[in-house]
């Protein structure tokens, strides 16, 4: 049987006001996929970062831009996919800090590429940047909820 | 996310409840620095009702530590989840800080 995908997908504008909101949908998503509080905690750090790095880099501060979250998941997985529309960023220009190196800042690429599986970063249709978190769901961890995806 | 503060001794306790991101980085950013100005150079963080932190927090407390340690100042942090506290052991931030299980302990003086 097909693994069936759930999933919500909100657009916010680039104010730090907005994050908030979108861990609480990241946190219900993961909840919802099976993930226990450790690994539900990991994702909703997780987008803040991804959704961090966007309002500050991307779009320098600006706070009327528009960023697009996507968040989906099936019993194997919940991916979340972050689109600006700004101009795309060379993933090769994107790289965690030396944590030897105690200064603020430079941590949210770290922590991302700690907690999730899979990090990634493409063009997306619009010139800008497309980020895709994936987390697996596995082990002791899953609770099966299969049939209360259903309700 | 709110900051309250209280004297003890010769120390400044603030009590932060909520979450600290990017959105309210800025306001615990201001509420350290008024402690600061204020005189004290031992600052102790409650942070049991804290929800969740990201770099961005993070990076408010560096720049605290990083401005008492220039002038032989002192943070404790204590009451962390093991959530938070989690967010700062991935960073290498667990060594850093002076992390303490509970408030009392926090406040207590070294010894001589």
């Amino acid at each position: 049987m097909a693994d069936e995908v759930r999933g919500i997908r909100v657009s916010i504008p680039s104010h730090p006001r907005f994050l908030a909101p979108v861990r609480d949908l990241a946190a219900w998503s993961a909840e919802q996929a099976g993930f226990g509080r450790e690994d539900t905690e990991a994702i909703t750090l997780a987008v803040t970062e991804g959704c961090t790095n966007v309002i500050r880099h991307c779009y320098g501060g600006k706070h009327n831009e528009r960023i697009d979250v996507d968040i989906s998941f099936s019993t194997r997985a919940l991916t979340i996919r972050i689109d600006d529309y700004g101009t795309f960023v060379d993933p090769a220009s994107i790289h965690s800090r030396d944590l030897d190196e105690v200064r603020p800042g430079g941590l949210g690429v770290h922590l991302m590429q700690q907690v999730m599986d899979q990090v990634r970063y493409e063009r997306n249709a619009w010139g800008g940047t497309s980020l895709t978190l994936m987390k697996h769901i596995q082990g002791d961890d899953h609770v099966l909820r299969s049939g209360e995806l259903d309700g | 996310m709110e900051v309250t503060r209280e004297k003890h001794g010769d120390s400044v306790l603030l009590v932060i409840a909520g979450q600290i991101d990017m959105y309210s980085s800025p306001e615990l950013r201001a509420e350290l620095t008024a402690a600061l100005e204020s005189g004290s150079k031992r600052l102790v963080l409650d942070m049991e009702k804290v929800e969740f932190i990201d770099s961005s927090g993070l990076a408010t407390l560096i720049e605290v530590l990083q401005k008492l340690r220039g002038s032989e100042g002192k943070l404790r942090l204590s009451n962390l989840s093991s959530g938070v506290l989690a967010v700062f052991e991935l960073s290498n931030l667990d060594q850093l800080f002076d992390i303490r299980a509970t408030r009392e302990e926090a406040l207590q003086d070294d010894p001589a």
